[in-house]
């Protein structure tokens, strides 16, 4: 068995589980837990386009989520559109306005982006915090949106009665996004991303346009990332600006890529993975004990992960598979 | 016009203590090339110390000002050495390492957190002598303890331009701050410096702290206020510049405070990341920052 055959194997078996998971959790309240686990993964490599391969480090992508969230479900509300629909507008707006933050900051050094990110995501959470009507749109301020169940919906209302539909929904979503993150990681783009963030001054001086690939690394971000607002609106049926588009969920997903390995493409599945679910038993077990004690568990995490792993979890993980590889296939040639 | 000044002159003095907060985080940042996130919680950490301090003793509260920033001298100092020294050393020489940002945030949420876990979550203050004194300028009402904090943040400025242009420690952090390798080369210990510049930092944070305890509220996540604020002031001013956070400061200070006289208070907020935003896209190296550091 050769190495190639070994990597399609597991991966068969891994996507075949995901696949097949529902039919040993039935539980609505895990599935929506693993509903969850793979919306952040699926965040989170989105994330990982900008934050990993272009070697920024955005802070404020919950905003985009927002957009996507917001965009869609005024669309339904208001004008009756499809969020189907409504989820690909969302996508355009976010890129446009990812491109937007982009042009003047990528040109300047890591930390201006990180802390411009800041600035505009929450900029925009409080004007949707402060803006109860645009023109004919009803943003609804503080309150947040919420989306009517329907008596009858159908797979164009984008809403299901049983959480099983969601559950493929958001894994072919994340499928989707890993796949495109590997054919971005071997094309040329990838690789002129990848040296741009590294070393943006060599980079330029080969003739490569950095600036305008982390554009294009930012435009998808944000289109993939906005995708996923209109996911969470369609599954909660509510939300609102402080709990969708603050700081917590930037931050968030940006912890989940360094914990689990930035710029790598299984670094935010294992991110999520692991921290999801740590996240969701210790707030759930811990925090009636000690509140706060979860967040510092949290904080202890990333920082010692930080120290011994700077390249996160996947680097020793993928050098345990290298190594596991090994002897299985010279096992296999041997006989 | 007299409530649009008054509110001016409250701003301002606001403003200085917004000020005070971002230079720590400037010095930190011109030193070592990281964005401190923990930055508000060291402010968190000194406002908390001067609580405990004049809760438990009862000494005048300007007298925490002589113990409080030392303490958490040693404490920035030690934090960088134990806490982010080591993920420096594992990313070499990389100019801004990003993953010591993400430490600092792992320090900001461990600090919070461990604040919440002791303290609790309600908002606390100490009714000090001078809390509530205050005296007339002409038809305007000063508030002692914010004038106070208005001063003592204008000195402390000067105080650290003074220190930074003067003392041989001084020149080792301007030096590490322009070129850290070529500081290296001439005997500059880059990590001795790492320390110092944090436990100034972080002395700052104290400094800001014990002025702010006679008219502030202290809870947990008090820093979340300041520290976005002082992100912003930092790049308004120019990352790195002494003048360019206190007058960042002032200038946000003002912001709130007057914009608040014609709207929503909310509103003012999305102001201010308004005027960040327009200022970084005109003049992207703030009011003082050098060309190279953007």
């Amino acid at each position: 068995m050769s190495r190639k055959q070994l990597d399609r194997i597991l991966l068969a078996v891994v996507a075949l589980a995901a696949f097949g998971l529902p039919l040993v959790v039935t539980s609505p309240t895990y599935l929506q837990i693993l509903i969850l686990l793979f919306f952040y993964a699926y965040l989170t490599t989105a994330w990982n386009l900008v934050g990993g391969f272009a070697g920024v480090l955005p802070l404020g992508h919950s905003v985009f989520v927002g957009i996507g969230a917001y965009t869609s479900s005024i669309l339904t509300l208001q004008y009756g559109v499809s969020p189907w629909i409504g989820m690909l507008v969302g996508g355009a707006i976010a890129a446009v306005i990812g491109v937007i933050i982009g042009l003047p900051t990528f040109r300047m050094r890591g930390a201006y982006f990180c802390l411009c990110t800041i600035a505009f995501a929450e900029g925009i959470r409080v004007m949707v915090e402060n803006i109860d009507t645009l023109g004919p749109l009803k943003i609804n301020g503080p309150r947040g949106l919420l989306v009517p169940l329907l008596k009858d919906p159908t797979f164009w209302d984008y809403q299901f009665m049983s959480k099983l539909p969601y559950y493929y929904i958001i894994l072919v979503l994340l499928i989707l996004v890993l796949a495109f993150t590997w054919f971005i990681s071997r094309s040329k783009v990838g690789y002129y991303l990848a040296a741009g963030g590294e070393e943006p001054e060599a980079a330029a001086a080969l003739g490569i346009n950095v600036a305008n690939y982390k554009l294009f690394a930012m435009a998808l971000s944000c289109f993939l990332t906005a995708l996923a607002g209109t996911f969470y609106a369609q599954l909660m049926l509510y939300f609102y600006p402080k709990g969708l588009m603050g700081l917590d969920l930037s931050f968030e997903i940006a912890f989940i890529a360094l914990i689990g390995g930035r710029g790598t493409i299984a670094g935010p599945v294992i991110g999520a993975l692991l921290l999801r679910p740590l996240n969701e038993f210790t707030r759930i077990y811990l925090s009636d004990m000690l509140p706060g004690l979860h967040l510092v568990i949290f904080g202890l995490i990333l920082i010692l992960v930080m120290i011994y792993l700077p390249k996160g979890l996947t680097a020793p993980l993928s050098a345990l598979y290298d190594r596991l590889a090994r002897k299985i296939t010279v096992q296999g040639e041997a006989k | 016009m007299t409530a649009v000044i008054q509110a001016a002159l409250n701003g301002a003095m606001m403003g200085a203590m917004y000020g005070l907060t971002a230079l720590g985080l400037t010095l930190i940042f011109g030193v070592m090339k990281v964005v401190n996130f923990a930055h508000g919680s060291l402010l968190m950490v000194g406002m908390f110390s001067a609580y405990w301090l004049i809760r438990l003793t009862g000494i005048h509260p300007y007298l925490a000002l002589v113990i409080v920033p030392p303490v958490l001298f040693v404490f920035g100092y030690y934090l960088q050495n134990v806490v982010i020294k080591p993920v420096f050393k594992a990313e070499g020489q990389v100019r801004e390492p990003l993953t010591v940002i993400i430490v600092t945030t792992g320090v900001w949420y461990v600090l919070d957190n461990l604040a919440l876990m002791l303290f609790g979550a309600e908002y606390r203050t100490v009714r000090t002598a001078i809390s509530n004194k205050s005296f007339a300028l002409g038809e305007f009402i000063i508030s002692i303890p914010k004038f106070s904090g208005f001063v003592v943040a204008i000195a402390t400025a000067i105080g650290l331009a003074l220190f930074m242009r003067k003392t041989k420690t001084g020149k080792a952090l301007r030096a590490t701050s322009l070129d850290r390798e070529a500081a290296n080369l001439m005997g500059i210990d880059q990590y001795r410096i790492y320390n110092i510049a944090f436990g100034l930092g972080t002395a700052i944070a104290g400094i800001a702290g014990c002025v702010l305890i006679p008219f502030y509220y202290v809870y947990p996540s008090v820093g979340v206020v300041f520290d976005i604020r002082a992100f912003i002031i930092v790049v308004l001013g120019g990352l790195g510049s002494i003048p360019g956070a206190l007058l960042g400061g002032l200038v946000i200070g003002l912001i709130e405070s007057v914009f608040s006289q014609f709207m929503a208070s909310t509103w003012t907020e999305a102001i201010i990341y308004a005027i960040f935003l327009i200022i970084l896209f005109v003049k992207p190296s703030g009011f003082f920052g050098h060309k190279q550091d953007w």
